[in-house]
């Protein structure tokens, strides 16, 4: 408050000076703030009507270099989008799920080809009616077979010679058994593994029609087709399949073990083998068809001791008794299988593409001769993983016809020849009609996801061009006699060669990184962020001062960059679509023309470094952070991580509040830091765990770890919010007597009735989970939609308009004072001739911060509706932190500092809160339900509205609250209208370009941990951890980058506007 | 000594900011006794500190607990035998304290004492510019030993440091620990659980930083202005407090790496960094950082342009 007086002194109330911002405040925080300061008075009040038209210009330019701040802010949203997108596209390879399945009734063939002879089996003569399938995870090639020093100072390793029981059989015995090479496809992990070997298809990141939340395989896989086939299954070991594959097991004889517990060699294993060899027995021979074993030890001994150690030696003999006794109670109609899902590297873990993760073994073993080799020189298994392996989606088509089973849909393997050459190694019959049925079935698939997919590229027609040539050799032979072994052959060859092709084709497609495209991607975030670091730290000039010049050259260079572009994707010199090739080098040719503007432009920069600890500290944070993401612990623990940085500025501001010459600032200071902290650790009680916490974490967001609804305490949190947040917020603005005008009807009314709706809705939500009321589902369903739409409409549409067209929360008071006229030199007199009339304006110390305010309430209210009970209070935590850092920069100076610091805490809040809010940087975390809070249907646009309202409510409502880091306490200036040159002199100028510098420093922050989220992903993209941790990361940080932008650039800045009118309308410019 | 000018000492050394005008000065940054003892210990201690520490390692790890309490009576012992042998403590014979407690000394020999040795050290500490006041401090010394009669001063002397570093251990423990388990707890460590680890952390940190501050500078309201403002200029004890807090706030950075090796247990690496970090502060803060101040702001106290 500061009274604009003739008489002055009358009006310091005892009542007022017991807040900083009272009266006296003005002149006091004039010297120790080092601000200038110029004469001020009330326009109203002034009157002078002379200067009507030199106003309204003030005004005009104010509106003009708004526009054009908000087109920059534009471009830079621009640059972000085409950076994720180009990134996006190279790196997020997707695949569509076919829902289709294969049938044992329906042969794969176009034309109704009927079987011609009435078979065991559904597609093809079976060869065995049991199968027991052991997963030996890790076993890695050359553990199975004799060392055979290749280079001359190789020595036997330890793991060399372990297992020797499949080596053995495969040459003994060739018709028994068979040794191959066996390579994965990455990324080689276990879950990922499992998939390809049992639905016969290529891994990608999103298999674009499954589920998000569940891990659960749907599409068509040998698994499904045993149980439609009404197979008993069996699992023993890995747990990881019940995650696959859920109630697909005999739930009596199945054992599932953790996997997780690399630490522990032989719980698994002992666990598998006591429950396996029983089921051997010829008692129990009935009770199954199919057993899954999956045998963790070797994994566990390679990620603990790594391959060359005394315990893999160990584990590797214990694997070869297991297999020989498994042998030993084998019957005839029963196949063995042994397979490794991957291999190892030299330290034992895998996850990644080289030669030694991806090289696995298969061995398959059977009583009955039936396995034969082609050749002699293929008779032995082959001493490199590289000589002749097969690809392990091999498995499935080979699995299923030994089975007689249909093929899955979307297998893309070959069926393996050793299995179906027969013991003299010379059916070729068998093995071209094998080869035909699983061409047939590539065929099917191929067609199937042409159809869905929509348009396809041109690789198609050769490989139709294959499968033409393989039906029509097929169609040549002759029908009568028996056609010679060499034409088998070469159809079956040809068969294949289009199997081998497609799945070329399919890898290309799905598993192979656009390394270029990512590389664009990033080249395009990285040169804006630089750009963004030079526009918003180290200008010289003010930001809007090189707006017209900036816009010019980014204008000219983009529309450059989109002829240019234009044209080379219609020569063909770019194989790009026109709109991409033209986006991209619109980007690019704005980051030049930028570039020169604001590098060599005649503004000047200066080096950005940060001249300040609280600088220094805004670059650490950011840069800290983004280094942490490349590693998955930090990432895992990334809301740990930002209550520590939030704990470490809370310390530092109390520290530096200390300092603080002024009583009041210190004491102030000190208050609001401690508050800060405070508030911070006790929103972190609000969690909701991501998996890879666990043990060290338990969620409290909901009422169990189990459940997605609110426990009944919890219900009483959006009451409290109601009623204590409205009445937080009207203390800070009673601390600078700025709670007068819209202030007392928003906060006091609306932003309270809005609250206490939104609990009535929480509780009735509840009522409805909990059927507590007597009431239909329907009738609470319309009540709560309604609630939820009244409070929508509050928040957005009153609120908007109260925003846009509400007075600043000021109260003017002109009385005559018949006090002695003892003007202080800061204040003015009026030039009233009346010389006795006593001005007082309450509110002025925070006109430009109170009045913007309100937009942050407006977002608060809606926000917090959208939240579930405790992330309610988590949001009212946040908005009470968000005011007690406005405080903590007030009091400590850093309001017109130009500090970065302000902005960065407020996007490590908004960071902070998103995990606060029950959300982690998982897919699965979303809140999807939140979608029917004000709808009864998903409606376009406003179901992902409110999702993305509920998920990046955090970071939206801090992005609202950016500009008030240049606002809060903002000290009225106008215009020196004695001064010839407004350009220089426009206050609201100089105003705008704070907001622009603090709006582009919380871009900077996001942006920044986008780019390196991004980078890190595409670094790692075959990392193990890649799918679960990196990717979701990444596609967190891009999404929180727009909906950031978008927000600032249509609210936040936009809503400065408002707000700087508001005021200048009242006291002038 | 109505008015000692202002701690020349600071005003020669601190090359960073001009002191505080506005308020009454501070302590200015203090040295390590100038007697042979004295040096030499200085140097001992935190290498012994840091050995111990260091040797004791696997037993840390193994029982964080009880091997923390069973540590924190020597620490206390080997901290308070530090500070006794090696730092001038609050209100005595210590040039540096008295030039800045012009009022605190009670007894009216201890006035005398100190008002002496205040104009040697003022004098000299002048002309050798800074840090390097071991001789002239020793003169100063043995010139107020030979003033009075040595036996009887010498065992009251001792006397007052027992009694001085028993109250500081007092106050560090009953104030400095649960101010720093509740930043503990603040900064991020569980709530609910892990007390034992949080307030064995926290004493631990607290004997490290506080106690030689208290034995130092007593209770005198500026210094610790000065401290809770982190305005100190750097000395041995400022740099040790300072150390501790800083490498306590990095030790809290392995802690959520999925190494899953047992010393990233909670309280460890946090221990470990304040031990590091208080050998460091203590060693910086008495040679390079010697009367330096940390600054937030750049060119602080000075107008800004804009």
């Amino acid at each position: 408050m500061v009274s604009v007086t003739s008489g002055g002194p009358g009006l310091e109330s005892p009542t007022l000076s017991d807040s900083r911002n009272a009266g006296p405040a003005l002149s006091l925080q004039s010297p120790e703030r080092n601000e200038q300061r110029k004469p001020q008075v009330p326009k109203a009040l002034a009157g002078g009507s002379a200067q009507d038209k030199y106003i309204q210009g003030l005004e005009t330019e104010f509106k003009l270099k708004h526009l054009g701040v908000l087109c920059v802010l534009g471009w830079i949203l621009f640059l972000h989008v085409v950076g994720i997108f180009f990134f996006t596209k190279g790196f997020l390879l997707t695949r569509m799920v076919l829902e289709n399945k294969s049938s044992c009734d329906v042969l794969p063939f176009d034309e109704a080809a009927t079987v011609s002879k009435k078979v065991d089996g559904c597609w093809h003569q079976k060869s065995f009616e049991k199968a027991v399938v052991i997963i030996i995870d890790a076993l890695r090639y050359d553990f199975t077979v004799p060392f055979a020093p290749s280079a001359e100072a190789e020595s036997a390793q330890l793991f060399h010679d372990h297992l020797p029981v499949l080596y053995e059989t495969a040459v003994n015995t060739p018709e028994n058994a068979f040794l191959l090479p066996f390579i994965a496809d990455p990324p080689t992990t276990t879950l990922q593994r499992l998939k390809g070997l049992t639905t016969g298809t290529l891994p990608t990141f999103i298999d674009a029609g499954s589920n998000f939340a569940g891990t659960a395989i749907d599409e068509d896989n040998l698994v499904a087709q045993l149980r439609a086939a009404g197979k008993n299954l069996v699992q023993l070991g890995d747990d990881t399949w019940h995650a696959l594959f859920p109630g697909y097991f005999d739930p009596d004889l199945t054992r599932a073990f953790d996997s997780f517990n690399v630490w522990d060699l032989h719980t698994v294993d002992n666990g598998v083998t006591a429950n396996l060899l029983p089921l051997l027995h010829s008692e129990n021979s009935t009770k199954w068809d199919v057993i899954f074993g999956h045998y963790l030890g070797v994994d566990h001994a390679g990620h603990r001791y790594g391959p060359n150690h005394q315990a893999m030696a160990a584990k590797l003999d214990e694997m070869d008794r297991v297999i020989r006794e498994i042998m030993a109670k084998l019957d005839d109609k029963t196949l063995l299988v042994v397979m490794g899902d991957h291999g190892m590297d030299s330290k034992g873990d895998h996850g990644g593409e080289s030669n030694d993760e991806v090289d696995a073994a298969l061995w398959m073993y059977s009583k009955r001769g039936i396995f034969g080799r082609t050749s002699a020189e293929t008779a032995k298994p082959p001493m490199l993983a590289r000589d002749r392996f097969v690809p392990q989606i091999d498995l499935v088509p080979t699995l299923s016809l030994l089975l007689g089973m249909p093929i899955p849909f979307n297998n893309l393997g070959s069926p393996i020849e050793e299995a179906f050459i027969g013991p003299k190694g010379n059916d070729w019959k068998n093995v071209m009609s094998v080869n035909r049925l699983t061409s047939a079935q590539i065929k099917r698939y191929q067609r199937e996801y042409t159809a869905s997919r929509g348009a396809e590229d041109s690789h198609q027609s050769q490989s139709e061009d294959l499968w033409r040539a393989a039906e029509n050799s097929w169609q040549k032979l002759p029908r009568i006699g028996r056609p010679s072994q060499a034409t088998l052959l070469s159809v079956s060859e040809s068969y294949k060669d289009y199997q081998r092709y497609t799945l070329q084709l399919c890898r290309s497609l799905w598993a192979k990184f656009d390394v270029p495209s990512m590389i664009q991607g990033v080249a395009v975030l990285s040169a804006g962020i630089v750009l963004l670091v030079f526009y918003a730290r180290s200008l010289k000039a003010d930001q809007t001062d090189i707006t017209k010049s900036l816009l010019t050259s980014v204008g000219t260079s983009s529309a450059v960059g989109v002829v240019v572009g234009a044209f080379l994707s219609f020569s063909g010199f770019a194989e790009m679509p026109v709109v991409e090739s033209s986006a991209l080098l619109a980007a690019a040719g704005s980051i030049v023309g930028a570039s020169w503007t604001i590098l060599a432009g005649s503004a000047g920069v200066s080096l950005p470094l940060p001249s300040s600890l609280w600088g220094w500290l805004a670059v650490t944070f950011t840069i800290t952070q983004s280094i942490g993401f490349a590693s998955n612990s930090y990432t895992i623990w990334e809301d740990e991580i930002l209550l520590f940085f939030l704990s470490t500025f809370g310390v530092l501001a109390g520290v530096s509040s200390m300092r603080q010459k002024s009583t009041a600032d210190r004491v102030l200071g000190v208050y609001h830091s401690i508050l800060f902290v405070i508030l911070g650790r006790i929103a972190s009680f609000s969690r909701l765990c991501r998996e890879e916490q666990m043990p060290f974490c338990r969620s409290t967001y909901y009422a169990s770890a189990t459940s997605s609804t609110s426990a009944p305490w919890q219900l009483a949190v959006p009451f409290l919010v109601a009623l204590i947040l409205p009445t937080v917020v009207r203390s800070f603005y009673a601390g600078s007597k700025s709670y007068e005008g819209a202030a007392t009807l928003w906060i006091g009314l609306g932003f309270r009735l809005g609250l206490f709706i939104t609990s009535v809705f929480w509780v009735l939500e509840g009522a409805d989970d909990g059927e507590w009321l007597p009431l239909s589902k329907e009738t609470l369903k319309s009540v709560r939609v309604f609630l939820a739409q009244l409070v929508l409409a509050l928040a957005f549409a009153a609120g908007t308009t109260a925003f846009i067209y509400s007075k600043p929360c000021i109260s003017i008071n002109v009385s005559q004072g018949n006090a002695e006229p003892e003007s202080k030199g800061k204040n003015v007199v009026p030039p009233q001739p009346a010389g006795r009339t006593t001005v007082t304006i309450l509110g002025f110390g925070n006109v430009h911060g109170t009045r913007y305010f309100l937009l942050v309430v407006n977002f608060c209210l809606g926000i917090i509706l959208l939240q579930k009970p405790m992330g309610q209070g988590a949001m009212g935590l946040l908005l009470w932190q968000i005011l007690s850092l406005l405080e903590i920069l007030d009091t400590n100076g850093l309001v017109l500092g130009n500090s970065a610091i302000g902005p960065i805490v407020l996007a490590l809040l908004g960071s902070f809160y998103y995990f606060k809010t029950g959300h982690q940087a998982t897919l699965s975390s979303i809140q999807w339900e939140t979608a029917f809070i004000p709808l009864s249907s998903v409606q376009y646009p406003w179901s992902p509205i409110v999702v993305i309202l509920n998920t990046f409510g955090a970071q939206i409502l801090t992005a609202i609250a950016v500009p008030l880091t240049v606002l809060w306490k903002r000290p009225l200036q106008l215009s020196d209208q004695s001064s010839s040159s407004p350009k220089s002199n426009n206050p609201s100028i100089r105003l705008l370009s704070d907001v622009v510098r603090a709006a582009c420093t919380y871009i900077l922050f996001f942006a920044t941990i986008n780019l390196a989220t991004t980078m890190w992903a595409g670094h790692l993209r075959r990392h193990l951890m890649l799918y679960r941790i990196f990717s979701p990361r990444f596609m967190m940080g891009a999404a929180v980058l727009g909906v950031v932008d978008i927000v600032l650039i249509i609210f936040s800045v936009a809503g400065v506007r408002w707000s700087t009118l508001s005021v200048g309308e009242i006291f002038g410019w | 000594m109505a008015s000692p000018p202002p701690s020349p000492l600071t005003t020669n050394s601190a090359a960073s900011a001009p002191p505080d005008t506005s308020n009454k000065p501070a302590a200015p940054p203090v040295n390590i006794l100038p007697t042979q003892l004295a040096t030499t210990y200085s140097y001992i201690h935190p290498a012994a500190l840091l050995s111990a520490f260091a040797a004791r390692f696997p037993a840390l790890v193994n029982d964080p607990v009880s091997e923390m309490a069973q540590q924190l009576p020597f620490l206390a012992l080997a901290h308070v035998a530090y500070v006794m042998i090696c730092l001038p403590a609050a209100g005595t014979d210590s040039a540096a304290t008295a030039a800045a407690t012009p009022t605190s000394p009670s007894t009216p020999t201890a006035a005398t004492s100190s008002a002496s040795s205040t104009t040697t050290a003022t004098t000299t500490g002048s002309r050798t510019n800074g840090n390097v006041i071991l001789r002239p401090g020793r003169v100063g010394r043995r010139r107020t030993k030979d003033s009075s009669s040595s036996s009887s001063s010498t065992a009251s002397a001792i006397r007052g440091r027992v009694v001085a570093s028993l109250l500081s251990l007092t106050l560090t423990t009953l104030l400095a620990t649960p101010v720093l388990s509740i930043l503990l707890i603040l900064f991020g460590a569980p709530f609910t659980t892990h007390h034992a680890q949080t307030v064995l952390c926290a004493a631990h940190m607290a004997i490290l930083s506080s106690l030689a501050l208290v034995y130092v500078h007593g209770v005198d309201g500026n210094v610790w202005k000065e401290v809770w403002g982190a305005k100190r200029p750097g000395d041995v004890v400022w740099g040790g407090a300072l150390g501790t807090c800083v490498g306590a706030w990095l030790g809290a950075v392995p802690v959520p790496l999925d190494w899953d090796r047992p010393w990233q247990a909670y309280p460890i690496t946090l221990l470990t960094g304040a031990y590091v970090g208080f050998v460091l502060g203590s060693v910086l803060g008495r040679s390079v950082l010697f009367g330096k101040r940390v600054r937030f702001e750049e060119g602080e106290d000075v107008k800004k342009v804009d």
